[in-house]
């Protein structure tokens, strides 16, 4: 087997591969019993190539099917996607995040895998949060490999000096804290909390929600965002408070995103912050980070009535509607999706090879028990944390085929309530109404 | 013979040589070729596209609606409040763009050591990538730790660290400076080239009738320059109404929509809203606006072009 | 400009000094940031010259070499293997490599196609003159983003997918209408009688062209190049959704690449951008000089 990537690769033969991949996907060509014939055309985010392509190595190597590997940024992933779709590109397996999949599959981009028992059986081994994630109406798309939640990390030392002995438990209790922070002059704003429009917007909005015991939909998918007792009004008033009377959150947090909010809290500019749980890995490593050692998971503080509840995602492997059409091209689709998304020689190496390389978070219960697992996080962080809230991590509750439309009116709304230009119960309001229109359309 | 003199000729209506007809045809036949092979099929298409309420996510039913995408998207505010922003974008950016580009290029058509250098110099913020220019921006404009801040702290101007991109009052200002910090290389250039085509005689025949700096400057220079101005405010206007890049980059429309620009509207309609038939609609829109501003300059500040 | 010489020497360096830091600034960041590493980039104060200069960023790019990747030599986002830095890192310069062999081809092609073409324009009359301008006008009013999709349909029928071809082609037809523009500006400004001489003189339109109006019309040209040049080098929209693997990929889409992997790192990417804007104004030395010094139409006595 020749690895495709070496500088010294004949660009010819690379180029025929990859025409006659598109003639073979088009169609054109029908190959019958030949099994192996065409590639796998496999898209991914730019995010930890190395390990996917040292694990695409095993799976060629394994099985003889090659694969034409391919990746965007992720910034640009989906509409990458997007226009491939609707281009037809060749395309057998891809990443897919949860937020999307309603889309995709009305689309017909996606398609379910509940035909295929060898890859169903992985579910009984993963969070259930995950795995219904990647259900829709009834059908399931994929596999996971990577499933994470939004965790809450303090700053130990900080704590210490303004004589905090443990840190909050509850939504109050951290302003509290900061107050008695910022008075003694540790920290200006000592709570982080990115508010910036970008697609992890969602999540941190979902986590304040959820810990203030609430959701912004209820069982039947109806709207209960702006019912004042069903958190999420309660989750932006907090903030609102955070920003403009008790000033412990910069006014800057509509502009910070997940990662100037990860670049600012490990600067050592703030004592709390809601963050990717997998953060934590970057957050103590003295190379990246001027607190390392110092960061702590505690559980997602309670709101009034609320729950340490936190809000999960996931990212699954996902089999295009093409692939599925054609029986081999989809045998060996499922394949592929169980080499990365369920176990390759009888483990789970590619969540596990993720965990070890990145500290990125998995689906499956039993990795928990591993002791490479163990041995690997305990250098940077607490197993036993990390269980623990991920045994409180819920779906999110908004995604739906119109979640896009939707993602943009509601993150615009929560934006203007925290730059004070609307209260939060209109703003709540407006996203609310949107909703249900949007809602009623579909 | 001059050139306005010519012009006059062509409405009396002349009758144009057969091998004149001929050989311009042929020298515009490479353009025209490529032009229409590539380009004509995407706008077709995307016009095609407009007439039809197609959503991707519900892709099995796509009317044909005429123009009622385009009905639609006069009726909403958002449309308009995103038009106005656009709007002074375009001015502000158009406007800094010509008057640094006009300075910068009188500098640059006099005769002094560190010409050559200068000019290199110059073309730098044209050479940079455009992610890296928008993530460097981004990272000046920090409110955290931005350069921006940074400098105006040690000099003493402020005495703590601003909002920047978070504050709706400075969005927009800050978004136009990058953008002009990195469109006024080409403009500078153009006109550059526009001044090297005043003949220095003309200068000469005016010193010795007397005139001063300023007289010279406003009786020789800035006429000749006007094809270069309609030029770089074509070119300028066009980019600036679709430019999208620093808004993805720097605020993905936010805060709360104060940098939520027609453009911006285009790319959430089509690849967020998956409503491709609305997201051509405001294209065509854009495109058809575009056409008009540029077919107006066009007209009004040359004979022939 | 005759104002007293000392007065002009005086305007001039203070026109210099504002003009330089106007433009040099922000890359001065750029190029400082890039020498530091990642926990010294979110000093507050900023660091303006590095107090820890570090040459890691660029050691990466230049040394990165592509190998066969196996679970064993797997480059691992721990600081004991490697760290920070993207493992698409490597891709960063045959990807400048890419940018380049487009970037040039486009400019040749769109150099034969509008010149000829702003000829006529600026110096034959002829029917349809108004309209073609309107119509090269008209291919460049839609935004790009709408253009995205039918562009991609279009390559794609071809089966020029993860080709550059495909860039050369459609970068080709982004750049000639503003190129002919230009051109035809310029063109026009030169005067006719070298036209009616060089008729009576019994050339061709085509030799008037390469023969007489060529050599006058240097600074445009120029203009044309670097215009040409840096539009193909910096596009980035197209390329994402036209190219898959390095074969095609260029720079732009290597360096958005940067920004997405688990673990960012800032101070790589600017210097990224260091290294990329190094080839365009390789170019633009080159070329510049006919610009500044500049030609003069001076071959009409009087």
């Amino acid at each position: 087997m020749r690895n495709l990537w070496t500088e010294g690769s004949n660009r010819r033969d690379f180029l025929k591969m990859t025409a006659s991949a598109s003639v073979a996907g088009s169609g054109l060509l029908s190959l019958p019993g030949h099994a192996q014939a065409a590639p796998l055309n496999f898209y991914t985010w730019s995010a930890a190539v190395d390990t996917v392509k040292s694990h695409l190595g095993a799976f060629e190597a394994k099985t003889g099917i090659k694969v034409n590997y391919n990746n965007a940024p992720w910034a640009q992933y989906r509409d990458t996607m997007v226009t491939k779709f609707v281009g037809k590109a060749p395309l057998d397996v891809l990443w897919v995040s949860d937020s999307w999949l309603p889309e995709w599959a009305d689309a017909g981009w996606l398609a379910p895998i509940n035909n295929f028992p060898e890859l169903m059986k992985y579910n009984a081994e993963a969070d259930d949060f995950s795995t219904q994630s990647m259900q829709y109406k009834g059908k399931q798309y994929g596999l996971s490999y990577y499933t994470d939640y939004m965790a809450f990390f303090y700053d130990e030392e900080k704590l210490k000096k303004a004589g905090i002995k443990e840190p909050p438990t509850t939504w109050d209790e951290l302003v509290q804290q900061s107050l008695k922070i910022k008075a003694a002059g540790i920290s200006e704003y000592p709570m982080m909390l990115p508010m910036a429009r970008e697609s992890w917007l969602i999540e941190f909005l979902t986590a304040m929600v959820y810990s203030n015991g609430g959701g912004f939909t209820d069982a039947s998918g109806a709207a209960i965002m702006s019912d004042p007792k069903k958190g999420a009004v309660q989750a932006l008033q907090w903030i609102v408070d955070a920003v403009n009377k008790y000033k412990i959150i910069s006014p800057a947090c509509v502009e910070t995103g997940e990662l100037n909010g990860l670049k600012s809290f490990s600067s050592g500019n703030h004592a709390f912050a809601l963050l990717s749980r997998y953060r934590i890995r970057t957050l103590n490593d003295p190379k990246q980070s001027q607190i390392a050692g110092r960061v702590k998971q505690a559980l997602m503080p309670a709101g009034v009535g609320g729950s340490h509840a936190t809000v999960g995602w996931m990212r699954f492997h996902g089999m295009s509607a093409q692939a599925a059409a054609d029986k081999t091209r989809a045998a060996n689709a499922a394949k592929l999706i169980e080499w990365f998304g369920g176990k390759a020689d009888g483990q789970y190496r590619f969540q596990k090879m993720l965990f070890t390389d990145i500290g990125s978070g998995f689906a499956v219960k039993g990795l928990f028990k591993d002791p490479e697992v163990q041995a690997s996080y305990a250098k940077y962080s607490d197993m036993a944390m990390f269980e623990k809230q991920q045994q409180f991590a819920r779906k999110k509750d908004v995604i739906t085929r119109w979640f896009g439309e939707w993602d943009e009116i509601n993150g615009s709304a929560w934006q203007s309530a925290v730059i004070g230009k609307i209260t939060p119960a209109d703003a709540l309001k407006k996203s609310a109404q949107a909703w249900n229109d949007l809602r009623k359309q579909s | 013979m001059s050139n306005k003199s010519k012009g006059l000729r062509r409405l009396i209506g002349t009758p144009v040589s057969a091998y004149d007809q001929k050989s311009a045809m042929l020298f515009l036949a490479p353009m025209m070729v490529i032009l229409t092979a590539v380009a004509v099929f995407p706008i077709l298409y995307s016009f095609w596209i407009s007439l039809f309420d197609l959503k991707l996510t519900r892709p099995h039913r796509a009317p044909f609606v005429w123009f009622d995408n385009y009905v639609h998207i006069f009726q909403d505010q958002m449309f308009w409040d995103s038009v106005g922003r656009s709007t002074s974008f375009t001015l502000m950016s158009v406007t800094a763009i010509m008057l640094i580009a006009m300075l910068m290029a009188l500098l640059l058509n006099e005769d002094f050591r560190g010409r050559r250098i200068l000019s290199a110099i110059l073309l730098i913020p044209w050479a940079i990538p455009y992610v890296a220019n928008g993530l460097m921006w981004k990272w000046i404009y920090d409110s955290g730790y931005g350069a921006l801040n940074g400098l105006l702290f040690q000099l003493g101007l402020i005495d703590k660290y601003l909002v920047m991109l978070g504050d709706v009052d400075k969005t927009m200002l800050l978004i136009t400076n990058s953008f002009v910090w990195k469109e006024v290389p080409l403009a500078t250039i153009l006109l550059l080239v526009t001044l090297k085509s005043i003949r220095a005689d003309l200068y000469s025949a005016a010193k010795v009738d007397g005139a001063n700096v300023w007289q010279r400057f406003i009786h020789i220079t800035l006429p000749a320059l006007t094809p270069g101005f309609a030029l770089v405010m074509i070119y300028e206007t066009m980019m600036a109404i679709r430019h999208f890049d620093l808004f993805f980059i720097l605020t993905e429309g936010g805060p709360a929509e104060a940098s939520h620009v027609v453009a911006w509207q285009v790319y959430v309609e089509t690849f967020r809203k998956l409503a491709f038939g609305t997201g051509a609609a405001l294209a065509y829109i854009m495109a058809i606006v575009t056409f008009t501003l540029a077919f107006f300059i066009i007209r009004s500040t040359s004979r022939k072009l | 400009m005759k104002i007293p010489h000392f007065g002009r020497r005086a305007l001039l360096f203070f026109a210099s000094l504002l003009f330089a830091l106007y433009v040099l600034a922000p890359i001065g960041w750029l190029v400082s940031s890039s020498f530091q590493s990642e926990a010294e980039i979110t000093s507050v104060p900023p660091h303006w010259i590095p107090e820890e200069p570090t040459f890691e960023n660029f050691a990466t790019i230049f040394t990165a070499k592509d190998k066969v990747v196996t679970y064993e030599n797997r480059k691992e986002g721990d600081t004991a293997t490697g760290g920070f830095i993207p493992s698409t890192a490597k891709n960063l310069l045959p990807s400048m490599w890419n940018s380049l062999v487009v970037a040039v081809s486009v400019v040749i092609l769109n150099l034969l196609v509008s010149v000829p073409a702003a000829y006529a324009l600026a110096k034959i009359r002829f029917i349809g003159r108004d309209s073609s301008i309107y119509f090269m006008l008209t291919t460049r009013v839609i935004p790009d983003i709408a253009l995205v999709v039918p562009f991609f349909l279009f390559v794609q029928q071809l089966g020029l997918l993860d080709s550059k071809l495909s860039l050369i082609i459609t970068y080709l037809a982004i750049t000639v209408p503003f190129s002919t523009f230009i051109l035809t500006g310029y063109f026009e400004s030169l005067p006719d009688d070298l036209d009616k001489a060089a008729r009576v003189d019994g050339c061709s339109r085509f030799q008037t062209l390469t023969l007489v109006y060529l050599p006058l019309a240097l600074p445009s040209l120029v203009a044309v190049v670097l215009f040409t040049f840096l539009t193909s080098w910096n596009e980035f929209l197209l390329a994402l959704m036209f190219t898959q693997t390095l074969a095609s990929q260029t720079m732009p889409i290597v360096v958005a690449s940067f920004t997405s992997d688990f673990n960012i790192s800032f101070s790589f990417i600017n210097a990224a951008g260091v290294l990329a804007i190094v080839p365009p104004v390789v170019v633009a030395i080159m070329f510049e000089r006919y610009i500044v010094s500049g030609l003069t139409a001076g071959a009409v006595k009087g």
